[in-house]
């Protein structure tokens, strides 16, 4: 088992030595600093409150009454703002001080940078075999007593260690950016989000944990996807552009064939798990453990392959 | 020391119903230095490959120290060491850093021995030098450098002198000589510079279309019946000794005042007994040892030699 964490041990040196790994962080730290930015100048209508929250909150709902009063009855207006009202009355009515916008929140927005995560994940997990394979490296790494399983099992860890990473920098790196923009909350915030049964009072943290969470599960897959099609053709760009193509494509794919019914059975149906939350199923009669189960079975039948081709395959010259 | 480091039992290689390797067998003793030779696509590289594991055999078996490799993987290689074709390395990393990355694949394998390894092919000017600012032949000396990190019982040198300077090639060949003689390593050399492969090895074997087609021991005297080589004749009567080949029919040529007789070496003793008999004068005999390039010729019929 120590050789196992050795082989992790080296492949994470092979890509964090690499400048393009760095260029990954940099990228992503930039992309926090420029949401914060962003958020800073544009919502200027998060409003902050102060210990008068009870009397600020009914100013409010009175300016959007009379927003409401103004329209004729429909459109984004009158929906907005009766939600936002509903919601300063759920703070009225249970004595809760409304958050202040601060870090834990601005991470919690954030977690739509899990999906750049995946693209950076998806190209590194695309390159780990098939690169060695480029360098000519690969003939060295197979002449040692570790077997190719092991070879083969120590990088699609890595690839995932890299990924949680990047995940822990994402999140450590936009606390503290929300803390300089925004402000920190506390250690252990509740605020008020929206659900299908109403209001409700939560830590930040189990919301922020769940929405990383979700986003995962598509880090997952298209990963394991590319790391199998690089595995079995040897090139990393052809994976990469997969897996990216189906990131990001995924319910385009679900979309067009959704007049069918076996639909369901599509990997793409299932990789979005929030659906269960949100209760809006894609197709009738769909449940956590059917997708979950379908999402494992995928898993599986990546690994197999990728383990099949990779444990079975002669290791020609170079460029053949 | 006559143990067996490596044999091939009847080694076969099947690749699209093509066999490219038709069933070799040989074996190496530990202290040997073995010469594979063989003209382009002869299989060498093909066998090569399957000793260290890159690609599977279709039938026979392979035993490293009498353990298969087919059964054992992990350790029949371990005790193994090899450059498989050109010596490749992480561009982006130190020297230092992919013989650390090497060595950690396996057990107990300390720094002091890779500083040993560093020192002992005089890597220690570049060694903290990123491998892509490295010339051919200082990959050359790293690509040795990896493939002995972990005191290999057999080393398998594919071209191992390839794009080394003369002084550097004399080296590996003294360095490669001191391990097969005082560690008992057993080395397996392919190499196109079949002149190398003359100096170094003890044996060699020439591989043709996917068959070992000749095996003989480097300073084996010529012993076959019917093998003729060119034995020169310096002698004063010129026309009288031309009279004697004539009358033995042993075909020859004339190179100014010499005589070049094709002929087999048993018969030399009583060529020069009649010359003295028939009182010719005789300044020198010289048999030409044929080298191993034209034996290698005579027997793979002049091909192209990788």
């Amino acid at each position: 088992m120590s050789k196992f964490f050795r082989l992790i041990g080296n492949e994470l040196f092979k890509i964090f030595i690499r400048k393009s790994t760095w260029v990954m962080f940099i990228s992503l730290a930039a992309l926090v600093i420029f949401g914060a930015f962003l958020t800073k100048t544009l919502n200027e209508m998060n409003t902050t409150y102060s210990d008068n929250w009870r009397e600020e909150l009914q100013e409010e709902n009175e300016q959007f009454e009379k927003e409401i009063a103004g329209e004729d009855g429909e459109g984004f207006v009158v929906t907005y703002n009766g939600e936002k009202i509903a919601e300063n009355n759920y703070y009225l009515e249970n004595d809760i001080k409304p958050l202040n916008y601060g870090a834990w929140q601005f991470t919690l927005d954030n977690a739509g940078l899990v999906s750049v995560i995946s693209l950076f994940t998806i190209i590194i997990g695309a390159g780990i075999i098939s690169n060695e394979y480029n360098w000519g490296t690969l003939k060295l790494l197979l002449i040692r007593p570790v077997s190719r399983t092991t070879v083969l099992f120590s990088k699609f860890t890595s690839v995932f260690v890299f990924g949680l990473i990047m995940m822990i920098f994402l999140i450590v790196f936009s606390l503290l950016t929300g803390s300089i923009f925004f402000g920190f909350e506390g250690f252990n915030p509740k605020f008020v989000i929206s659900t299908a049964e109403g209001f409700k009072h939560v830590p930040i943290i189990s919301e922020l944990l769940s929405s990383y969470g979700y986003k995962v599960v598509n880090l997952i897959m298209m990963t394991t996807l590319a790391f199998m099609i690089s595995t079995i053709f040897r090139n990393s760009s052809l994976a990469i552009g997969v897996g990216i193509f189906l990131l990001m494509g995924g319910n385009i794919i679900v979309g067009i064939l959704s007049r069918y019914d076996w639909v369901k059975y599509i990997l793409f149906a299932n990789i979005d798990l929030q659906q269960y939350k949100t209760g809006n199923v894609l197709v009738e009669g769909m449940t956590l453990g059917f997708s979950v189960t379908n999402l494992i079975v995928h898993f599986i039948a990546f690994l197999i392959i990728s383990w099949l081709v990779f444990t079975k395959r002669d290791v020609v010259a170079t460029g053949e | 020391m006559k143990d067996v480091a490596l044999q091939l039992i009847n080694l076969k290689k099947t690749i699209n119903k093509k066999e490219i390797i038709k069933g070799i067998s040989l074996q190496v003793n530990q202290g040997e230095v073995y010469g594979l030779i063989g003209p382009n696509g002869a299989g060498k590289t093909t066998t090569i490959r399957m000793i260290v594991g890159l690609m599977n055999m279709t039938d026979g078996d392979i035993k490293i120290l009498g353990q298969s490799i087919r059964l054992n993987f992990s350790d029949s290689i371990r005790n193994v060491g090899a450059i498989v074709e050109n010596p490749e390395f992480y561009p982006f990393m130190t020297g230092m850093q992919n013989l650390k990355h090497f060595a950690k694949m396996y057990d107990h394998l300390s720094e002091e021995r890779i500083k040993e390894v560093v020192s002992l092919l005089g890597l220690e000017k570049v060694i903290h030098q990123k491998v892509k600012t490295y010339s051919l032949g200082m990959r050359q000396r790293l690509g040795i450098a990896q493939a002995i990190l972990h005191k290999p019982k057999v080393l398998i040198l594919d071209e191992p002198t390839n794009g080394l300077d003369p002084a550097g090639i004399r080296e590996i060949r003294e360095y490669i000589r001191k391990l097969a003689d005082e560690e008992h390593v057993a080395v397996i050399i392919s190499s196109h510079l079949l002149s190398e492969i003359e100096l170094i090895c003890d044996r060699i074997g020439i591989i043709q279309h996917g068959e070992l087609i000749s095996e003989r021991m480097v300073d084996e005297p010529e012993v076959d019946e019917n093998h003729h080589s060119k034995v020169i004749f310096d002698v004063k009567e010129f026309e009288q000794a031309q009279g004697i080949f004539n009358e033995l029919q042993i075909p020859f040529e004339v190179d100014k005042h010499r005589l070049i007789a094709e002929m087999n070496r048993e018969k030399i003793p009583s060529v020069i007994k009649m010359f003295v008999e028939r009182d010719i004068s005789i300044f020198g005999v010289t048999a030409v040892k044929a080298s191993l390039e034209d034996q290698f010729l005579e027997l793979t019929g002049g091909n192209v030699i990788e």
